[in-house]
């Protein structure tokens, strides 16, 4: 009797190619992720320093800027491998605050926000990203929020300064990555911070982050990644008292139809 | 308000803010591993509560020691107490 039958061998054979790719896809994804952030490191300081003194821009600002540089370096060399789609960008203006919410497949969202036209951004996260030492200097420089170790206030009172001089805040409403391509319960907290501020909510619909590297997983598959800005939300009809109840449920509500329209449209 | 008064405010509030079953909250309830609450929820948690009974709370020490939906209610009984 064979150990493995003819179907089986046949399926093996097939499937070597697509296993080759992912393997020669993750070789050059890490070598290089690698690379490239040893060589963001020793930039880092001639670029801030010039940026200081040429362009007079704010620390957090320059480093945001620099950050949004290091994403789309990231999505040039993982082009061979991932088709990256931008929808209705057009949505958003430049330096107009926003509080943005977006849902969370992946460690590798965080990358795809370079696709933004927009770069002037505090993320506002849990508080492991913090312990990751290579990065948690820029993120303290971009003045990004720890909102799993801060308090209210110190959330509220960073975003409110980031809104004033025309920056945006991103919140990952779901508080951690889906680990099934369903959306979560959504934490309110993005949601009161855009009424306390009286800015707007754009709701930002990423897919195929889950399928480059699911939760949990360390292999990465190529894919194609799509970015899609869904209209803005005017907050200041959301000031009764649990206000920001109705406003999650609408953004959850219009988030998951656009998911499923998108998904619709690859099948 | 009477004590059953400020606990159905409470889990009322509490149910709405996190989309919880009414049926699986029980005084003995664990916040994070029967109601799965994380350490994000606690903050939203605070600022529901400040508004259903209208005080402040969020610099409070006794909130981090709060495990159960009863430690919830005692908490802001004990409150109310103090307030009045």
């Amino acid at each position: 009797m064979k150990a493995v039958s003819d179907t089986e061998e046949k399926e093996r054979s097939e499937s070597s190619p697509a296993t080759a790719l992912v393997w020669v896809m993750n070789l050059w994804a890490y070598s290089l992720l690698f690379v490239w952030t040893l060589l963001s490191l020793l930039l880092f300081p001639v670029a801030f320093v010039l940026g200081k003194l040429i362009l007079r821009w704010s620390t957090e600002r320059l480093v945001r800027w620099f950050i949004w540089v290091y994403g789309r370096v990231w999505l040039f060399y993982m082009s061979p491998f991932v088709r990256f789609e931008r929808q209705d960008m057009d949505l958003l203006e430049r330096d107009k605050p926003y509080l943005l919410v977006v849902n969370h497949f992946s460690f590798f969202d965080t990358f795809c926000m370079a696709l933004l036209p927009l770069y002037n951004i505090a993320f506002a996260v849990r508080s492991w990203p913090f312990k990751m030492v290579w990065y948690r200097s820029f993120m303290r420089m971009a003045r990004y929020l720890d909102v799993e170790s801060g308090s209210w206030g110190e959330t509220l009172a960073s975003s409110k300064e980031t809104f004033a001089h025309g920056g945006s805040v991103l919140f990952f409403p779901e508080g951690h990555r889906s680990r099934d391509g369903h959306l979560q319960r959504f934490h309110s907290g993005g949601f009161q911070v855009a009424i306390a501020a009286g800015v707007p909510v754009v709701p930002l619909c990423i897919d195929g982050t889950n399928r480059l590297l699911p939760a949990g997983r360390m292999l990465m598959h190529p894919c194609r990644i799509r970015l899609k800005a869904l209209p803005a939300i005017d907050t200041s009809n959301f000031s009764e008292t649990d206000g920001h109840i109705r406003l999650r449920k609408q953004v959850k509500e219009q988030m998951v139809k656009t998911l499923t329209a998108m998904r619709a449209g690859e099948s | 308000m009477t004590e059953a008064e400020v606990i159905e405010l409470i889990d009322s509030s509490l149910a709405e803010e996190f989309e919880l079953d009414r049926a699986d909250m029980a005084p003995e309830a664990n916040l994070y591993e029967d109601l799965g609450l994380d350490s994000l929820d606690t903050v939203d948690m605070v600022i529901v509560l400040e508004g259903a009974f209208n005080f402040k709370i969020r610099e409070e020490e006794a909130i981090r020691a709060i495990r159960t939906l009863d430690d919830i209610h005692r908490f802001v009984l004990d409150k109310i107490e103090q307030n009045s």
